[in-house]
Formats: C-alpha cells, structure tokens, sequence
C-alpha cells in the first residue's frame, strides 16, 4: 500500500461541538496507529462565528496541516458556503442535509448528504449530527466500525449510559447508511499500526517542565497559552507541583522568582500582553541571578492583536525584554517534540547559568494536536541544577552571593543555610551583595559586576549547539527558519524536490546567546538563501543581519493570522528562483 | 404608527448596538439592554458619550449597545487608567465604562483602586460572574468562597468584594444589582448616570456557559433566591418621564441626584441609609455570612469633588483648548531662556 495522506475538515460555529468529533477522529487515528496533526482556526468568541478545524492523518509523520481538503464535514451552512469552491475532484462533502443546502460542488465531488432527524429519530440533539458525520467519515475512509464504537465509548465515558448507547446506535445507522450509499474515499486508511499519543504543543512543554522538576508554576489565564496551566492544575496534586492561577502577570513573574530564589525550579506562561507585564520582573532576575524559565506563546499582536491567530512577533520584545543590558537564555523550540525534548536542557542552563530563560513558543507549536510516539518521550530527563549550596561548608560565616569567578557562575546558596545568610536586590551590588548605590556607585565595582554577570555567556554559548544546514550540501537554495516554521519548511522542501528544485533548510532555535561565528560562515557558503518568518517586517532577519552582517537574498513572510502552508513556501521559493519580487506575502486561501 | 422619542428627540435605536456574539443567555446581554434603555430614557446625547471597556467577555459588551457613541476596549486591566487619561483630555465627555471581574478585581485592581480614590466622574458597570468567561472559565477574585463553577473543585478562596473596596475607598455612589432584576438594575442604572462622581454598579451576571450550575453561588437560581434588596426603586428624571411613575403605598424616601432628578427608595423590610457608610459595610458583610446577595444603592454621597474639580481643569476640555493658548508663548520662552543664562 502506498502513502495514506488524508485530510478532513470540519466546520461550524463556536458551541456547534467541533472539538468533539476532532476529539474522536484524533483518538481513532492515534490508536490505529496513524499519525495525525490537526490545526484548528478559530476565534475569540464562546458561541458562534466560524471554526474550521483541520486534521491530517497519514501511515507516516505528518507535521503540517497539509494544503488541500479530501473530505469536508459541514456543521452548518456558512461551512458549505465558504469552502464547497475548496473541494476538488476526488474529495467528498459530509453535512446533514436538514438544515444545510449543498452548493454546485465542482466534478468529481462526491456530495454525501444525511438525514441526521431520520437517523437520530425522536430526541436528536444539536450534537448528534457531529456523531452522524464522524460514522460516515469513519466509513467513507475504511476504519472499521468497532474501532469507532470503541472511541465513542470513551469519549463519553464518564456520561450517562444511555448516552453511548445513542450515540453508538445513531453511529452505526449512519455507517450503514454510508456504506449502502456512497463511494468510498479516494483513500482507505491503513490499519495495524502500534498505537500513539495524541498531545498538544502546550501539554508538551508542561510535560517537559514537569519531567524536568518544575515545582512552582503560576499563571494568569491567557490564550494561546492556557493550556499550559490546565495541565499543570489537572496533574499538580499528582506530581507535587504548586500550581496557582493569580491576580495579573506582573504578580505571575514576581511569583515565580520567589519561588525560584526559595530554591523550586519554577516556570510560568503567557501570552505576548501578559509578557509585556513580565518584563520588568525578567531584569529583575537577571539583576539578582535567579534562574526562571519564561514560556511567552505568541499570538497576533500588537497589544490583544488577535488571540486566537499566530504570528512570530514577540522576538524583540524577547530580546528587548526589560531594562538594561544583561544575560539571558532566549530560544524558539520548532515543535512539541522539540520544545519537549529542549526544555529540560533549557532549566539546567538556567540552573547553572542562573539568569532567567525566555522561550518563544506560539499559538500553531501551542495549540495544534498531533500524535506522538510516546517511546520517544523521556520522562526522566537529566537534572543538573548546577553550583546550588544546599547545606552549610566551609564557606560559612564568609560566603558571597555574588562571588567573582572566573566562569562568572558564583555558588548559590539557597536561602535558610546558616552562616550563608545574604541579601538580593534589584539594585547593583558587591560581591556579598551589599547594594553599591547604597554606598556609592563606584565605577570599578560596577564594571567588575557587569563582566562577572556577562561573562557567564561565554560559558552558555559553548553549551549551545552551534546551527547546521539540514539537507543536500549543494542546494541551490537554502531555506532559513526559526522556531514553529521548521516542520512546514522541511515539507516544502520535498516539494520543492518533487518539482526538481534543490533546496535545503537552515533552521535557528537558540537566540541568546547567539552562535554568530557558525551562521556567517554557513550562511556565507550557501548559493543563495530565502528566509522564511510568520511577520511583517522580517524581525528574525533583522536580528541575524545584526549578528553575522549577512543579508539573505529574498524573503516568504505572512501575517495574516494563519500559519503557512507548505505550498505556499513552494510557489514562493518558485517565483523568487523565476526572478520574482524579493519578497513574498502568500495568500491564504481558507477564510476564517 | 408613531416612534416614541426621549426628551432629546432620538428614537431608542439611536441607542442599540450590533448584534450580540455572548452565548445565549448571557447575564451580560441583559445589562446591555438596561443600559441602552437608561441611556435613552434619560436622554444622553449619544456623540457625547464615550463607551469605556477592557478585556472580556463583559468588556465585548460595549459593542452591543450605543453603536452612535465613542467606544474605548483598552487593554486587559487597564480601562480605568485609560478613562483617567480621556477624562482630563475631554471633561465633557460622559463615561460610561464596562468591566468584567477579572478585569476590575485581578489584573486591573490597582487602576480601579484609584479611579475610585480620585472620584472619576463615569458609571462603572461591573459585569461579575466570578469566573473569566473568555478565557473559559477560571476562578476570577470575586468567585464566592464555597461555590463551584460548572468544572473543578470549590472555590476555597475569600472573594473581593469590590462594593465593600469601593465603599471603603469613599466611592461616591455604590450599589449592587443582579443582571435578572432588570426595573431595579435600569433604576439604578439611570441614577448613576446622573450622579456627579463614580458611581459603581456592581452587577451580578450569571456566565450560563461555566458559572450557571446548581452548585455555584452565582447561578440565576442561586441569585434570584437569595437576593436581598435594600430598597425597591424609581427614578423620577427631571422631564416627564417616558413611563409614568407611581407613588408607593408605603414608606419611601427621596434622594436628589446631581442633574436634579430623584433616586425614590421605597422602604421593604428594614430600612437601609445609603448615607452611612458603615451600615453598607454591615450589610455586606451579613450578606457575606449568610451566603446572600444584598442589592440596591448601598452608599450615596453627593459631597464630594471629583477628580476633574480636584484637578482645577479649565471649564473647555484640554481637547479643545486652542493650540495659541495652549503653546508657551514667545514671550515666557524668552523668559525661561533668560533664566537658563542666569541673567534673570
Ligand atoms: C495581559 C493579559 N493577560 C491575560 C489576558 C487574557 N484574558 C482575556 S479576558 C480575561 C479575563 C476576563 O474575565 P472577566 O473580566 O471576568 O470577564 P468575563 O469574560 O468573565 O466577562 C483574560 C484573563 C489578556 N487579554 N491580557
Ligand atoms: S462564556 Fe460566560 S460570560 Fe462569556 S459570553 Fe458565555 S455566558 Fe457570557
Ligand atoms: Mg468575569
């Protein structure tokens, strides 16, 4: 059998139940064994306006939403209105045809209305169409009834009974109904795969944390990255974490230091706004060398921008984030996985380096639900926490917090030691912390403390892994990418090379500190190079530009609120290759 | 058929506003038809009137009435600060300014704390439902100690009670309304938009989608069966009125409002002084105990400057004011030169 690639929309309003049957469909592909990836465009609002919820699943990874539609569920009308033109020759059209009048689908389109009142019979709810549409997905495509009734289950396991059973019955009188009626799909889905997980960016990077010993999480809710704090608040009384959902972000930072400086290895989230807030508080650690991990998951900005749309704005806020000039850990993981995988690096950095840590995640890497294999995930990851004094030695009675070494790392001792007792403060300092602008600020002691504090990034940086060029030596173009574009870039790519054209990927995480020597020189050696940034004005660019004094022969930027689909950077690169204009704004075709 | 007009001659759909996006059922959506009905009755001139909110559910609001007055959506929080701004810039303007209780008594407490403290002049509708509806329905500050949303534990937290905050603070006009009693909220409504100063309402608005079951303390249930009113109410405006008013059998008393229209308490059960600030603590603080909801005007005071008079602004809003008279003139910049060349 060759390669399963199939994709399913569903549309409706807010409050229409997507998310259920995008439930279900998720949980059946994972068990079969299917990869899956599902993205979903929504809005800020609880009830109404248009949702439109994406999945890909295929017998290999898949790490985009693809760019076309095989089969569209209809979950209202404006579905069928807006996206009928989307649907080609092969594909087919689910909607529940007593409240939902079909277009003129093109040829080829297989229109499959059903009767979901006559289905249902008396009692229906608004929700049983959703359990209509997903039986006859499941048939047009080949899953076996079992396997969807097993998923129905548990999905409503924990409500009534009676609740399965309907929804089971109403389920297998759609899939027979299918079955006598319509074609089957243009793929049938393969099955006898060992089963994955299904997660989200934002339960990765909690689970990361957790793995990694996180003790103190707090949060004010904010979207894209709420999902963090539910997860954390559903799993903290298991896993011993405190967790607390508080009054605003600037208490959310200050929150997080304190627990941070007790000694707790502590993380928080937000979004671009509440990041914002945080800023002050970053110097803050920066100043008095506590090590915090900072997750800001961007979404459209600028100020409430659009909460519930993606974009790479937030890099100079990142980079910019709080007064003065000092270390910091800035990176941009480009998937679940890999901000799974990172993150725990990322508090031993911190633990040893003792700055605070921003990492950039957004709403796609945040929000998307994918399957994973779990054998790929390590729970138990490596702890290092670096020089923390945890019991009283030889130094009592002479210890300096702020010690001059030759690292720029001074031993911390955790609040409590006797004979270790020591003040922090936001002000600079001496070495035994004692506040210089209290004595008076003496110029030597002030450079001395701003060496001690940057010279820690010298270490840091040769911790980081130095950039590489993914792909054929020889491209005749070179993709470069940073943070949530990786996966989409990697899939254009195989595109490209399908059309012929030589392409390979340069792809950046770490930020700050930046291996600067590395990227001039793979930069220098590449034929030619198109960056690829979900923003206006090319802001990771303008950085790398900044640091290595290169600048890239064209641009693929969008800041329309969706992500970019592979095809859109093929036809870009394309265009650029054809001597197109040197920047390119692709046009999003699904309208939501 | 002819179209009723108010005293400014505008037809109530001078009023109205675009359709609402809340979910059916929304404590919020009835707020906004007492406001839009408040607004028209009492004859607010719509071009005059900026519409003030921040984040939230509630903070949607003002798109769902007055649709010809100014509308202001600040940023999380920060709604009072931003009105601050706007009203030194325009003291003409009306405010009328819609939060929710995650805007107002979490991130935004510090900037509520001190547009009370200064007496700002606007009506501050607070759409609480103890929970942040838009974020999907966490515990907000105010959710009641004992109750629990529709998913999660029980709330063990003391809430704020951001009428007991405002009377301490000396808010000029406090009161506390319940989203369902729409002749007592629309009363209280019209009176503080005739209050000179802050005046806040607090309005219990049940969220139907995560804050409405039966063991929340803020369920349309809950509330309607444990809602002590202080008073019942009429408004008597300065014109004659679009409905007509009728004189209680009972007891009442009357208190005039700074634009000369009467707020009438009509006395059921024990008679509260809205004057006397203590007893409106007592009276929250025995709602508290018991798990009640007290409602009505709590505290009233019509003495007090407010921050624009504290501020000595000229009578033409600052917006207003002509760049020459604004502009330093030539003369004291040659003035302040001088000084600088110490040859004052
Ligand atoms: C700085 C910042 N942090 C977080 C958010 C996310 N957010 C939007 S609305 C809201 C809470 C709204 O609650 P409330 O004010 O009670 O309004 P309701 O939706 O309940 O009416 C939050 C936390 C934001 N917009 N800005
Ligand atoms: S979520 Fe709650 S507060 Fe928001 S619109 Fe729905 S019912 Fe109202
Ligand atoms: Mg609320």
């Amino acid at each position: 059998m060759g390669k399963f690639d199939y994709v399913i929309s569903i549309g409706g309003a807010a409050g229409q139940g997507i998310a259920t049957p995008g439930n279900i469909l998720a949980r059946l592909f994972a068990r079969q064994g299917i990869h899956m990836y599902a993205y979903n465009a929504y809005q800020s609002i609880i009830r109404g306006g248009h949702s439109f919820l994406t999945v890909r699943c295929s017998n290999e990874q898949v790490r985009t939403h693809g760019d076309v539609i095989d089969l569209l569920i209809c979950l209202n009308q404006d579905t069928m209105d807006r996206h009928l033109e989307h649907m080609r020759d092969g594909t087919a059209v689910i909607y529940n045809s007593n409240t939902i009048n079909p277009g003129e689908p093109a040829d080829g389109v297989q229109l499959c209305p059903m009767d979901v009142k006559e289905l249902a019979g008396k009692g229906a709810n608004k929700l049983m169409q959703n359990t209509v549409a997903i039986a006859v997905a499941c048939q047009l495509i080949g899953v076996e009834f079992s396997a969807l009734e097993d998923v129905i289950d548990f999905q409503f396991s924990g409500k009534s009974e009676e609740l399965v059973a309907e929804n089971v019955r109403i389920a297998k009188g759609a899939y027979d109904h299918s079955a006598a009626t319509f074609q089957p799909a243009s793929q049938q889905m393969p099955t006898g795969g060992e089963a994955l997980a299904v997660w989200t960016g934002n339960q990765a990077f909690a689970m990361a944390a957790a793995g990694a010993g996180v003790k103190f999480y707090c949060a004010y809710p904010m979207s894209p990255s709420t999902g963090i704090l539910h997860w954390m608040a559903a799993n903290a009384r298991e896993l011993g974490i405190m967790v607390r959902q508080v009054e605003d972000e600037i208490s959310v930072i200050c929150m997080t230091i304190g627990a941070a400086h007790a000694g707790c290895r502590s993380m928080c989230a937000t979004s671009g706004g509440g990041f914002a807030l945080m800023t002050e508080g970053i110097g803050e650690a920066g100043m008095m060398e506590i090590p915090i991990v900072v997750v800001d998951v961007q979404r459209a900005g600028p100020s409430t921008g659009v909460p519930t749309k993606t974009e790479q704005g937030d890099l100079w806020q990142a980079l910019g984030a709080s007064q003065g000039d000092f270390p910091k850990l800035i990176l941009a993981p480009s998937s679940p996985l890999d901000g799974f995988q990172t993150i725990p690096d990322v508090f031993n950095l911190t633990d040893k380096y003792q700055l605070p840590a921003i990492i950039l995640s957004d709403l796609l890497i945040s929000d998307e639900t994918s399957t994973i294999d779990p054998k790929l995930l390590d729970m138990h990851p490596i702890i290092d926490r670096g020089e923390l004094i945890t019991e009283a030695g030889e130094e009592a009675g002479s210890y300096e917090r702020y010690k001059f070494t030759e690292s720029g790392i001074s031993p911390r001792a955790l609040p409590g030691i006797p004979g270790y007792e020591h003040v922090v403060a936001s002000d600079e300092h001496m070495p035994s912390g004692i506040l210089i602008s209290d004595e008076f600020t003496h110029p030597h002691k002030r450079r001395a403390m701003m060496e001690k504090r940057q010279q820690k990034m010298t270490g840091l940086l040769a911790e980081l892994p130095p950039p590489v060029i993914m792909g054929a030596p020889d491209a005749e173009v070179t993709l470069v990418g940073w943070g949530s574009t990786a996966d989409v870039i990697q899939e254009s790519i195989e595109q490209l090379a399908a059309e012929g054209v030589v392409a390979n990927h340069l792809h950046f995480k770490w930020m700050v500190p930046f291996h600067s020597d590395e990227a001039t020189e793979l930069l220098s050696s590449c034929k030619r190079t198109i960056i690829i940034e979900n923003n206006y004005t090319g802001l990771f660019h303008r950085y790398l530009r900044g640091e290595t004094g290169f600048t890239v022969d064209g641009h693929i930027r969008k800041y329309d609120g969706e992500p970019f689909k592979p095809k859109h950077i093929t036809a870009a690169v394309q265009d650029q290759l054809a001597g197109g204009d040197a920047i390119s704004v692709p046009y999003e075709e699904i309208i939501v | 058929m002819s179209i009723k007009l108010n005293v400014i001659d505008l037809p109530k759909d001078d009023y109205t506003g675009g359709k609402s996006t809340l979910c059916p059922g929304c404590g919020h959506d009835q707020i906004s038809t007492v406001i839009i009905n408040s607004a028209w009755e009492n004859g607010l001139k719509p071009e005059m009137v900026a519409k003030m909110s921040g984040i939230g559910c509630s903070s949607k609001t003002p798109a769902y009435f007055l649709s010809k007055s100014h509308g202001f959506n600040t940023v999380h929080g920060r709604m009072p600060s931003v009105t601050t701004g706007a009203a030194m810039g325009n003291r003409d303007l009306t405010f009328i300014a819609v939060s929710g209780d995650g805007d107002s008594a979490s991130i935004g407490i510090g900037q509520f704390i001190h547009a009370v403290r200064r007496n700002l002049d606007m009506v501050y509708v607070l759409e609480n439902n103890g929970v942040y509806g838009l974020t999907k329905g966490q515990y907000s500050a105010t959710a009641v100690k004992g109750s629990k949303k529709k998913k999660g534990d029980i709330n063990k937290h003391q809430p704020i009670d951001l009428c007991k905050l405002a009377v301490n603070l000396g808010c000029t006009f406090v009161a506390r309304s319940f989203s369902g009693s729409k002749k007592q909220l629309t009363a209280l409504m019209k009176a503080a938009m005739s209050h000179k100063g802050f005046a806040l309402i607090d309005v219990i608005s049940p969220c139907v989608t995560f804050n409405n079951n039966d063991e929340s303390l803020r369920s349309y249930t809950y509330v309607k069966d444990n809602d002590l009113e202080l008073h019942a109410y009429d408004y008597i405006p300065t014109y004659t009125p679009i409905e007509g008013i009728e004189i209680p059998e009972g007891e009442f008393h009357d208190i005039t409002l700074f634009d000369g229209s009467v707020l009438r308490l009509e006395t059921i059960g024990s008679d509260h002084d809205p004057t006397d600030a203590v007893a409106a603590m007592a009276a929250l603080h025995q709602a508290e105990i018991d798990n009640k909801h007290v409602t009505g005007l709590l505290y009233f005071d019509s003495n007090k400057s407010t921050a624009i008079e504290d501020q000595c602004l000229v009578d033409t809003p600052l917006a207003d004011v002509p760049d020459e008279v604004m502009r330093p003139s030539a003369a004291s910049l040659e003035i302040l030169n001088t000084r600088f060349r110490g040859k004052d």
